[in-house]
C-alpha cells in the first residue's frame, strides 16, 4: 500500500460539544452535550459528520464542499455565525472550552441546524439581481472592454456564498425582518457598481426606499461575521454614496450623509449639532434640541455658535475638490481608498511603509463616521 | 404518491452544466424545471478556481484549432475528435455571452478578458476570474435562472428515472426538507449531476460529488462510457484533498521533493511545472514510492513568488492552506500529492447529449461525449459544461416541443415506493458510513494512480462483499448503494483496457499506450444485476495517434 492512502492515521483530540437540538413539528428543543475522538486537523464540520455516522444519525445540517465555497454549513458558534467548515477546532479543545452550536438566527428553524433560506432568497431575488442590459454590445461582438480597475470596485461583492451568516447577526433584520439586509445589498452594489449594468438609477431608487439602506443599524455585525471578506456594511456604505452621487437624497440617511461632506467642507469639522435640522427638518429638530444639548454637555459636540472652522479646512477643501475632479466619489474612491489602506496596513505589518500618508504630530485629524 | 407536475424539459443538477441547459431549453420556447439534492449555488462547479479554457488570443496568438489540438494530444487521443472540435470552436462564443451576462472576469491592461496558461496548453488560454471563476460561473447562471424565475426543485434528491415505452418520461425524487416521494414528469430528462470523486478517500470533490446521475441512467439500462478514466489531480492538499488551483503553477510556483529537487526535470523536462496533470501525478506518486516524499506528500513551494503576488492573486488558496493545513504560503510551502480530482467517463452521449435512451440526456462532469478521452485538460471542464449544457438544453428543448405527451405508469411509482419502504424497514446490519470509509480507502490503494491487475481484481470482489453488506443496511445514504454500482463499472472497465493510456496507467503489466488494440472507449451497461462491457470506436477527423511527450 502506497503512502498517500494514510489518511486517518493523524494523531487525535477529544472533542466536547453542545448542540441545541430542535423539532420543527414538534417544537421540542434541547441542549444535548457530545464527545467525539476527532483527527487534530478536524473543523466544526468533520466534528459534526464523527457525530452523525458514529453517534447520532438523526442530527440535521446542510455541508456539500467542505472548503468554504457552497455556503452550506452555516451555523452559531456561541451565539455568532461561523461556516463550520471554517473552524478549526484544535485551539478551541486546547482552551478548554465547550462551545455551544446552535442553528443560525433571523431565519426560521426547520430542524437542528438547518434554517429554512426562503426569506433569504426572496430578499435576494428582491433586489434584482441579475445584469440589466440596455449598453449596446460591442461591435465585435467580444467582451465589453472594461479596466480592472473597474471591476476592482465589486470585487469583494462578487465574493458572496450565500450562505447566510451576515443576515444571522443583523441588528436590523431583528428588529425589521423586512428589511433587505446586508447579503441582498451587497449583491445590490454587485451590480450597481458594475459598468455594463444599465440599471444603476432605478436600482438606486429601489435601495432607498424604505427597508432599504438607510434601515442599516450600522452594528457592523454583517462585516464581522462574514467568512467571504464581502463586508456588507462597507458595500452599503458604497451604495449609499452612489445615490448621493447621482441626487437621490429624499431619504433621511441621504441628507445626513451629504451634510457631513458640507460641514467637513466649509468648517474641517462635522457640525453635528446642525445636522439634525438640516436632515430632518425644523419642527423635529426642536424635538431633538434636548438630545443635542446634552451631547454638546458631555463635549461630544463642539458648540453650535459661532461656527468653529478647523485650522487645516483648506486641505479638506482641496481633498473634496480633488476627489471630485478624478471621479472618485462614489464607490471608486471608497474602494481604492480600501486598497490604499490595505496595502499600507500589509506593508506595516511586515516592517516597511510605502506612501504613509504624514500625520502631524498632536494634531487630531478630524473623525467622521457615516 | 401523485405526479407532482409535469414538464416539457426536466434537468436533474444545477450546477454549471445543468443551469446552462436550462436557461438554453428555456429560451428554445420550452417550460423547464431543475431538480437538485442542494440549492443550486452549493453546487459543486462553484469550487473551480483557476479558469475556462477558450480562444480568445486575449494574452497571445491563439485559435480553436490549435485548442482542438492541444486537447487531443491531452486526452491521450481518446478524446473523439469531432466533439472535441466543436466544443473549441463554440468556447469563445459561449465565453463571450457569459461575460455579456455579468460574469466577473479578471481583465488584462486593455480590459479584455485575461487569460493564464494551464497545464499542456499551447497558449495562455485560460480565461479566469482570480482564483473564483468557477464561483463567479455559478453566480451569473444562477442570476439568468432568476431573471427567467426558472422552477427549481431545490433539496429534491433524484432517485430513479421514470422510463415507459422505451422513453425516459420524468424522474422520481425523495423531497429532503418535507420528507416522501415526489414523481416530477418530463418529455425529456437532462442528467447533469457531476462528478463521483467520493468514490475515493483523498478528493476534491464535495460530499455532494457521488456520480447518482451516472447510476441513474445505469439502472435504466444505459451505458456509461470510459469509467476506467478518474483523473488524479497532482495537487491537493493533505490531509483532506482540498484542491490546490493549478492556477498556482500558472503563475509559477514549484514542486519539490524531500531534497528541495524540482523533480519534474526528469519527467517533463520541458513543460515542468505546466505539464499534463496525469503526467505530474504519476511523478508525484513515483517520487513519493520511492521514498522522495515528505510524509506521503511532496512540497508546493510559491515564496518566491512574493507576498503581494500571492495576496494578489492568490489569495483564496493561501486561506484553504492556512485553514485546512495549518501552513501560510507565503513562508512554507505547502504540502500536496495525487487526489481524485475528475471523472472523464460518464453516461454516453453523442455530440447534442442524447443518450441510448430516447428522451434521455445527459451534460458536465456526469457525461461523456467525449472531449477529454483518456485525460481532461485543467479549464477544459467548465467549457464543457456551458457548451454541451446548452447543447443538450437546446435539443431537449427542441425534442419536447415537438413531442406532446407525458406518461408516468401508476406502476412505476407504486414500485419505487415499495422499494423505499423495504430499504427504510430494515433495521439490523451495518452502518453505510463504514461501508463507504472502506470502499473509499480500498478505491485509493487498488484504483489509483497506479493500476495493477491483482489489485483490481482484489477491488473488484471487495466492492462484491460490501454490496451483499450494504444490502443489509439502513438506508441514510442511496448515494452509497449508486458509488457501489459505479464502482464495479470503473473496476471491470479498467481491467478490459490492458494498456497504459492517460489517467489508467499500468506501469507493471501494461506499460505502454496499444493503438492497435486499445485506441477505443470502453461502454459499460447493467444487465440482469451485473455489468456487461462493451467498446465503441473513438471518432477521428485530423489527428492521428502520436508519441505523447511534454
Ligand atoms: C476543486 C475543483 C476545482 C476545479 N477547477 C476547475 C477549473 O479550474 N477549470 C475547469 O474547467 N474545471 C475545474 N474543475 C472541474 C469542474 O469544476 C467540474 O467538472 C464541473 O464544474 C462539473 O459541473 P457539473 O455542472 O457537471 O456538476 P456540479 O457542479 O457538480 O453539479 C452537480 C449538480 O447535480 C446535483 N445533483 C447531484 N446528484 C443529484 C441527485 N441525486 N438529485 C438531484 N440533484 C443532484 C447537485 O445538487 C448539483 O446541483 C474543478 C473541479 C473541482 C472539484
Ligand atoms: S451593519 Fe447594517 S446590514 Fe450589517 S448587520 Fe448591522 S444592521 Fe445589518
Ligand atoms: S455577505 Fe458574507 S456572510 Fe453574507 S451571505 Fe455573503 S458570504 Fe455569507
Ligand atoms: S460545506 Fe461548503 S461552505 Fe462549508
Amino acid at each position: 500500500m502506497s503512502e498517500a492512502i494514510l489518511y486517518t492515521d493523524s494523531p487525535t483530540m477529544d472533542v466536547r460539544l453542545k448542540i441545541w437540538r430542535f423539532d420543527s413539528t414538534t417544537g421540542d428543543r434541547e441542549l444535548k452535550e457530545y464527545e467525539v475522538e476527532a483527527p487534530e486537523w478536524a473543523t466544526l464540520l468533520d466534528v459534526l459528520d464523527i457525530i452523525k455516522d458514529r453517534v447520532d444519525g438523526s442530527l440535521a445540517y446542510r455541508k456539500s464542499c467542505r472548503m468554504m465555497i457552497c455556503g452550506s454549513c452555516g451555523m452559531r458558534m456561541d451565539g455568532g455565525a461561523v461556516l463550520a467548515c471554517k473552524t478549526r477546532m484544535a485551539d478551541i479543545v486546547a482552551s478548554g472550552r465547550v462551545p455551544t452550536i446552535s442553528a443560525m438566527g433571523n431565519l426560521p428553524i426547520v430542524k437542528d441546524l438547518v434554517v429554512d433560506m426562503t426569506p433569504f432568497w426572496s430578499k435576494f431575488r428582491a433586489i434584482g439581481p441579475w445584469l440589466r442590459p440596455g449598453y449596446d454590445r460591442p461591435d465585435d461582438g467580444k467582451e465589453y472592454r472594461i479596466s480592472q480597475e473597474r471591476m476592482n470596485v465589486i470585487h469583494k461583492e462578487s465574493l458572496c456564498i450565500n450562505c447566510g451568516c451576515c443576515v444571522s447577526e443583523c441588528n436590523a433584520m431583528e428588529s425589521d425582518p423586512e428589511f433587505l439586509g446586508p447579503q441582498a445589498l451587497a449583491k445590490g452594489m454587485r451590480f450597481v457598481g458594475d459598468p455594463r449594468d444599465a440599471g444603476t438609477v432605478e436600482r438606486l431608487e429601489d435601495y432607498n426606499d424604505s427597508h432599504g439602506i438607510w434601515d442599516c443599524t450600522r452594528c457592523y455585525y454583517c462585516n464581522e461575521r462574514c467568512p467571504k471578506g464581502v463586508d456588507p456594511r462597507d458595500a452599503i456604505a458604497k451604495l449609499g454614496a452612489e445615490s448621493i452621487k447621482h441626487g437621490i437624497d429624499r431619504d433621511m440617511g441621504a441628507k445626513h450623509a451629504k451634510w457631513f461632506v458640507k460641514s467637513a467642507m466649509t468648517t474641517g469639522w462635522l457640525r453635528e449639532a446642525e445636522l439634525v435640522p438640516k436632515t430632518q427638518g425644523i419642527v423635529s429638530a426642536i424635538k431633538q434640541t434636548g438630545f443635542a444639548l446634552e451631547l454638546a454637555r458631555h463635549g461630544k459636540v463642539p458648540p453650535p455658535f459661532p461656527p468653529h472652522v478647523a485650522e487645516r479646512v483648506k486641505e479638506a477643501r482641496l481633498l473634496y475638490d480633488l476627489v471630485k475632479e478624478q471621479g472618485r466619489d462614489g464607490a471608486l474612491g471608497i474602494v481604492q481608498g480600501e486598497h490604499a489602506l490595505a496595502r499600507i496596513e500589509f506593508l506595516e505589518e511586515h516592517g516597511a511603509r510605502l506612501n504613509a500618508p504624514e500625520i502631524q504630530p498632536g494634531v487630531e485629524p478630524p473623525h467622521a463616521e457615516g | 404518491m401523485a405526479v407532482e407536475a409535469k414538464h416539457d424539459v426536466v434537468v436533474i443538477g444545477a450546477g454549471c452544466a445543468g443551469m446552462r441547459a436550462a436557461i438554453e431549453a428555456h429560451d428554445a420556447g420550452a417550460d423547464v424545471a431543475l431538480v437538485s439534492k442542494i440549492h443550486p449555488t452549493r453546487s459543486h462547479s462553484g469550487a473551480a478556481e483557476g479558469g475556462i479554457n477558450a480562444a480568445l488570443g486575449n494574452a497571445s496568438e491563439d485559435d480553436p484549432e490549435t485548442h482542438a489540438y492541444d486537447t487531443v494530444k491531452g486526452s491521450d487521443y481518446l478524446g473523439d475528435q469531432e466533439a472535441i472540435e466543436i466544443l473549441c470552436q463554440e468556447a469563445p462564443g459561449d465565453v463571450y455571452q457569459l461575460e455579456h451576462w455579468g460574469a466577473v472576469f479578471s481583465r488584462t491592461e486593455d480590459g479584455r478578458i485575461a487569460q493564464r496558461p494551464f497545464g499542456a496548453a499551447g497558449a495562455p488560454r485560460t480565461a479566469y476570474a482570480a482564483d473564483i471563476t468557477g464561483h463567479v460561473l455559478v453566480q451569473v447562471l444562477y442570476e439568468q435562472l432568476s431573471r427567467r424565475e426558472l422552477k427549481v426543485y431545490d433539496e429534491y434528491f433524484a432517485w430513479r428515472l421514470v422510463v415507459d415505452e422505451d422513453r425516459c418520461q420524468g424522474v422520481i425524487c425523495w423531497d429532503l426538507l418535507d420528507g416522501g416521494l415526489k414523481t416530477i414528469g418530463a418529455k425529456t430528462v437532462i442528467i447533469a449531476t457531476g462528478g463521483a470523486g467520493r468514490l475515493y478517500v483523498g478528493t476534491t470533490n464535495a460530499y455532494a460529488c457521488t456520480g447518482d446521475g451516472m447510476a441513474m441512467a445505469l439502472r435504466v439500462g444505459v451505458a456509461l462510457e470510459d469509467m476506467e478514466m478518474m483523473q488524479f489531480h497532482p495537487t491537493t492538499l493533505a490531509p483532506t484533498g482540498v484542491l490546490i488551483t493549478e492556477g498556482t503553477r500558472g503563475e509559477g510556483a514549484y514542486l519539490l521533493n524531500s531534497e528541495g529537487e524540482r523533480f519534474l526535470k526528469r519527467y517533463a523536462p520541458n513543460a515542468m511545472e505546466l505539464a499534463s496533470r496525469d503526467v505530474i501525478s504519476r511523478a508525484e506518486q513515483t517520487e513519493i514510492d520511492e521514498g522522495r516524499g515528505v510524509e506521503g506528500n511532496v512540497l508546493l513551494d510559491m515564496r518566491h513568488l512574493g507576498a503581494e503576488r500571492i495576496l494578489e492573486r492568490l489569495h483564496g488558496t493561501r486561506e484553504l492552506a492556512m485553514t485546512f493545513a495549518g501552513v501560510d504560503p507565503i513562508y512554507e510551502p505547502i504540502p500536496v500529492r495525487p487526489g481524485a480530482h475528475y471523472h472523464m467517463g460518464g453516461v454516453d452521449t453523442d455530440v447534442w447529449g442524447r443518450t441510448e435512451l430516447e428522451g434521455l440526456y445527459a451534460a458536465g462532469e456526469a457525461a461523456c461525449v467525449s472531449v477529454h478521452g483518456a485525460n481532461r485538460l485543467g479549464g477544459n471542464a467548465l467549457m464543457e459544461t456551458i457548451t454541451y449544457g446548452k447543447r443538450a438544453g437546446a435539443h431537449a428543448a427542441e425534442w419536447a416541443l415537438t413531442h406532446t405527451t407525458v406518461a408516468v405508469p401508476e406502476s412505476v411509482e407504486r414500485d419505487a415506493e415499495r422499494e423505499l419502504k423495504q430499504l427504510l424497514a430494515r433495521t439490523e446490519g451495518e452502518r453505510p458510513w463504514r461501508i463507504r470509509d472502506e470502499l473509499a480507502a480500498t478505491m485509493h490503494e487498488n484504483f489509483g494512480v497506479f493500476r495493477r491487475e491483482e489489485q483490481m481484481a482484489r477491488q473488484g470482489e471487495l466492492i462484491a462483499g460490501l454490496r451483499e453488506r450494504y444490502e443489509n443496511v439502513v438506508v441514510q445514504a442511496l448515494e452509497l448503494g449508486f458509488l457501489l454500482e459505479l464502482a464495479t463499472c470503473m473496476v471491470v472497465a479498467g481491467r478490459a483496457r490492458k494498456e497504459s493510456r492517460g489517467a489508467h496507467s499500468r506501469p507493471y503489466d501494461f506499460p505502454e499506450r496499444d493503438d492497435v488494440n486499445f485506441l477505443k472507449h470502453t461502454l459499460v451497461r447493467w444487465r440482469d444485476g451485473a455489468p456487461e462491457l462493451d467498446w465503441k470506436p473513438v471518432t477521428m477527423t485530423k489527428w492521428q495517434p502520436q508519441e505523447r511527450t511534454y
